[in-house]
């Protein structure tokens, strides 16, 4: 706990002639100066001259400005705030893992090699598909590389095809990943009850939004795939997934799964039983990685055997022999590089390792009955909720919902909204749900309590939002004003962007 | 399971509030033929006990050498103790992008300073707050090189950029219609001046450039710039080994417009490759197409001085097909790591570690070079990595090295034709003299293949 209320910037702090780290001797001859005249190194200019006690205070203080998971209720929608395991982090930092170098000949890296492998097959476990790739270093990064493969399927078929379809509940990711990968983003239109829709939608305004049906018509083989997340990011399940990955086949279209909201699937469905071609994971969502801060993450692809040759290289491949009298299957591991098809390396190396590390001790601590298990309670919380919110909170789908509920700010009193109940939630002690995201519910408040959540905690959060409601109908402007409690007011993001100070000078 | 709040009584009383009777009932949203129904099959769950014996089992699989000489874009760096125990704070490593900035000041404070010190050892204006690696880092820059650059439509990418961050490239570029990569070949281990003047043209949007690249060598990226802006091109400096920073001028300094790599030279452990960090910075008049995150200073109500997320129109969550990338999760606990190191290092400290590691390399060069089976294969000057010719046979000098619980330097056979029998030798401040000694001792033992063909006469 501190008291301070701020803490400077650590440049504020140096003074020349202090030193926060020692060099140990050299025990080697004097580096000559080898370099031309014009490439030696001049000053720095913010570098500080601090002790190490002046670091570990100044990092010190600035975590008590932070809130993190142990901290408490996390209910950040679409982002899987669950509990970070302890033995995930020790086991990662295992010097046999963490001292080893990831181009040392493969002989020597058998034990990472089998991690590598062993998760893979995990995952196709989980998803379905028969195929794995751990090397995307994010969710994004994972997207990206789904959406390389169904490009160079289609080139392998004739041509990349033009258009990406996406719903307009789609994360921001799905359209700059498809921009990315070279194509142009439709968007397809949602129903009343939030799935994708397959005829066309008029809405409020009275323009009309196509459906899958007539822009499936309309474009036919221009589409190379549909990307779609399910649970979708309201939280509910896209019932008619099998129809509409048949309705992409049919044109040779295929359909991309974003798997941020695994979480609500893990051992109750399976993405490769209902017609997904590709769709990525999040280590760091559905599998408790840390998340950092922002990273780092982990974005495992899965695929069907038709896009495997395109994964990205080096594939880890498992060479068995029979050993001795009784032929005892021996494994042993290497890296595939000879891959005419692939995409090429989207990372160097293999990828966050580290990352896959963590997943698979989360794995092995869950097992198959514990995941499922997991995926349960995260759909029994986030259901909770949802049940003690209705009738405080308006929920625009009342569809019924897996891990994640969508409520929204349309029936608060007094002009109080969404913006205020995550300020006012920040003064009671919780972190707020994610906020204005879906855009398809106006003023939404899109809450993931994840499995990790006791019902003692919950019960917490939904008294806080039920008084923040009362709050908005009695006293809105100190609603206004929060948050007032945590040393710190709203922020001026309009003068940041204006003006912006992206440094210290 | 020791992650889950069952309780029998508590779990009963959800169900009741919720109005159902078992927690598989509110998976009616999935249509039946469409769920599981069997059980997933992977083992069983297990206890933390057992879990650490199963991981420790795997991990003791991998060779533990006592000696490393081998970099190549992953490089072997002592870590203080305090950046473990600092990144171990639940408040950093738990918590997420830091949407809510009334409890994300640390995050942010911490991100405006990493941001500070990337432009500090880059010389350039304005740095987001980290990408992946140094693969994707190098992707990021050459499209917003492309975005920035308008019609030109043509990147020069040096043959000295390191073979995965190439690939990445080529990966990432094919997509986009009309982007072409243009190979510049290299002349004595340096970008060949005449191959890169013979190439630059009105199309060409940017050159990039190791510095220092992946054999090692110095490149003059002064002259390399000019010749880039000479032609209307921008110039990009690609550095694989940050710590060069404490040694090598700045790149800004040195007329490049935008500075990429990877910077896991600054507080990690090798970790397999990953998760490494991935930076950028570039030049204040680009800063709104600059990909990922970036933080900002303002004030509060009360006028305090808070910082924020900011120049969001650029990102995914705004602009969606329009952004300048899609990345949304970058490295922030190694960027947190990196900013740790770099404020214990300091100016003195950065300047004397990079300098013992060109003492290092200088040192291991030398006794090499004694071995007569060993000679240098580039006059360039070089920081902490350099290519020796090899007489030897490699497959018995790396049995013999792995014996001996070395890991020698990488063999470049594979990564071009004139490269056949060379090395990649990588010191750094943790190779020890008598490491050092141990290695050359054990090649000396190892038969040359000039040695060998005389016998067989």
């Amino acid at each position: 706990m501190t008291t301070r209320t701020r803490e400077p910037l650590i440049f504020e702090r140096s003074v020349a002639g202090k030193v926060g780290m020692d060099l140990p001797r050299l025990d080697v001859p004097a580096a000559r100066d080898t370099r031309p005249a014009h490439l030696k190194r001049g000053e720095f200019k913010a570098l500080p001259s601090v002790t190490e006690v002046d670091v570990i205070r100044h990092f010190t203080r600035l975590s008590h400005w932070n809130y993190g998971v142990d901290d408490g209720f996390y209910p950040l929608g679409s982002c899987t705030m669950k509990h970070n395991p302890r033995i995930n982090e020790k086991v990662a930092a295992l010097p046999g893992f963490a001292d080893t170098h990831p181009l040392a000949p493969a002989a020597h890296v058998q034990g990472n090699l089998a991690v590598l492998y062993t998760l893979q097959e995990w995952l196709k476990e989980i998803t379905g598909l028969p195929a794995v790739t751990l090397q995307p270093c994010a969710g994004a990064a994972g997207e990206l590389t789904g959406v390389m493969l169904i490009r160079s399927y289609h080139v392998s078929k004739g041509a990349k095809r033009r258009v990406i379809l996406l719903p307009d509940s789609a994360h921001g990711t799905n359209p700059a990943t498809a921009a990315m990968a070279g194509y142009e983003v439709v968007v397809v239109a949602s129903q009343a009850d939030g799935t994708v829709s397959f005829e066309d939608v008029t809405g409020a305004d009275g323009k009309v939004q196509k459906g899958l049906d007539t822009l499936l018509a309309e474009l036919g083989q221009e589409v190379a795939g549909l990307m779609l997340t399910n649970p979708n990011t309201l939280g509910i399940f896209e019932y008619r997934i099998q129809d509409i990955s048949e309705a992409l086949h049919k044109v040779g279209a295929l359909l991309y799964m974003d798997g941020a909201n695994m979480n609500a699937l893990v051992g109750v469905a399976r993405p490769g039983d209902f017609g997904v071609d590709v769709m990525h994971l999040n280590l760091h969502k559905t599998f408790s990685t840390p998340h950092g801060g922002g990273g780092p993450g982990s974005g495992p692809v899965a695929c069907t055997m038709e896009l495997e040759p395109f994964l990205p290289r080096p594939v880890v491949v498992r060479d068995t022999a029979k050993v001795g009298e009784g032929g005892v299957a021996q494994h042993s591991y290497r890296l595939d590089w000879d891959r005419p098809l692939s995409i090429g390396k989207v990372h160097a190396f293999f990828g966050n390792f580290g990352i896959v590390v963590r997943a698979m001790t989360y794995c092995f601590s869950h097992g198959g009955d514990g995941l499922k298990a997991a995926t349960l309670r995260a759909i029994v919380n986030a259901n909770y909720i949802r049940k003690e919110l209705a009738g405080v909170y308006h929920m625009e789908y009342q569809t019924p919902t897996l891990h994640e509920v969508v409520l929204d700010d349309s029936e608060l009193a007094n002009d109080v909204h969404t913006l205020d109940v995550a300020k006012g939630l920040i003064d009671r002690g919780f972190h707020p749900p994610t906020i204005y995201f879906p855009a398809i519910v106006h003023g939404a408040l899109m809450i993931e309590p994840t499995e990790s959540e006791s019902k003692e905690e919950m019960d917490e959060f939904i008294a806080a939002m039920k008084d923040i409601a009362l709050q908005a109908a009695e006293n809105p402007e100190s609603l206004h004003q929060a948050p007032v409690l945590v040393g710190m007011r709203r922020l001026d993001e309009t003068m940041a962007a204006r003006k912006p100070v992206l440094r210290w000078t | 399971m020791r992650y889950l709040p069952s309780a029998p009584s508590e779990d009963r009383a959800l169900l009741d509030a919720i109005g159902v009777g078992r927690a598989e009932d509110l998976l009616q949203g999935i249509p039946a033929p469409l769920r599981l129904d069997r059980e997933l099959d992977l083992p069983g769950q297990q206890s933390e006990q057992e879990v650490l014996q199963q991981m420790a089992a795997l991990a003791a699989m991998n060779t533990q050498f006592h000696s490393r000489f081998l970099g190549a874009g992953a490089y072997d760096h002592f870590v203080p103790a305090a950046v473990d125990q600092m990144i171990s704070r639940q408040e950093w490593f738990t918590a997420y992008t830091p949407y809510q900035p009334e409890i994300s000041q640390g995050t942010l404070q911490h991100i405006f300073e990493y941001q500070t010190l990337t432009c500090d050892l880059t010389g350039l204006e304005v740095a987001n707050a980290s990408l992946y690696d140094g693969a994707s880092a190098c992707v990021e820059t050459a499209l917003m090189a492309v975005r920035l650059q308008k019609k030109r439509k043509t990147i020069l990418i040096s043959a000295g950029l390191h073979p995965h961050y190439q690939e990445a490239l080529c990966t990432n570029i094919t997509p986009h219609e009309g982007l072409q990569l243009v190979l510049v070949q290299l002349k004595d281990g340096v970008t060949d001046m005449d191959d890169l003047a013979a190439k630059l043209n009105g199309d060409v949007a940017a050159v990039m450039v190791g510095y220092p690249n992946f054999l090692g060598c110095v490149e003059d990226l002064k002259a390399i710039s000019d010749a880039a802006h000479a032609a209307g091109a921008l110039a990009v400096s690609v550095t694989q080994e940050a710590l060069a920073f404490g040694w090598l001028e700045a790149p800004g300094k040195l007329g490049a417009d935008m500075a990429t790599g990877e910077a896991m030279s600054f507080g990690n452990k090798l970790n397999f490759g990953g998760p490494y960090l991935g930076f950028l910075a570039v030049k204040d008049s680009q800063k709104r197409e600059i990909p990922g995150r970036v933080v900002g200073q303002t004030r509060d109500l009360d006028g305090q001085v808070g910082y924020v997320l900011t120049l969001t129109a650029r990102e995914q969550h705004i602009r969606r097909d329009k952004a300048t990338s899609n990345i949304c999760s970058n490295q922030g606990l190694v960027a947190l790591r990196a900013n740790i190191f770099l404020q214990l290092a300091g100016p003195e400290g950065l300047k004397g570690l990079a300098l013992q590691n060109v003492a290092k390399a200088q040192y291991l060069q030398a006794r090499l070079l004694e071995l007569p089976d060993f000679s240098a294969k580039f006059s360039a000057p070089f920081f902490n990595e350099f290519v020796t010719c090899y007489k030897g046979d490699m497959k018995t000098l790396q049995a013999e090295c792995a014996k001996a619980g070395i890991l020698p330097g990488l063999d470049l056979t594979p990564y071009a034709a004139d490269l056949k029998n060379c090395i990649l030798w990588c010191a750094t401040e943790l190779n020890s003299r008598a490491q050092i000694e141990q290695l050359v001792e054990v090649l000396a033992r190892v038969p040359s293949l000039v040695g060998l063909a005389g016998v067989a006469k």
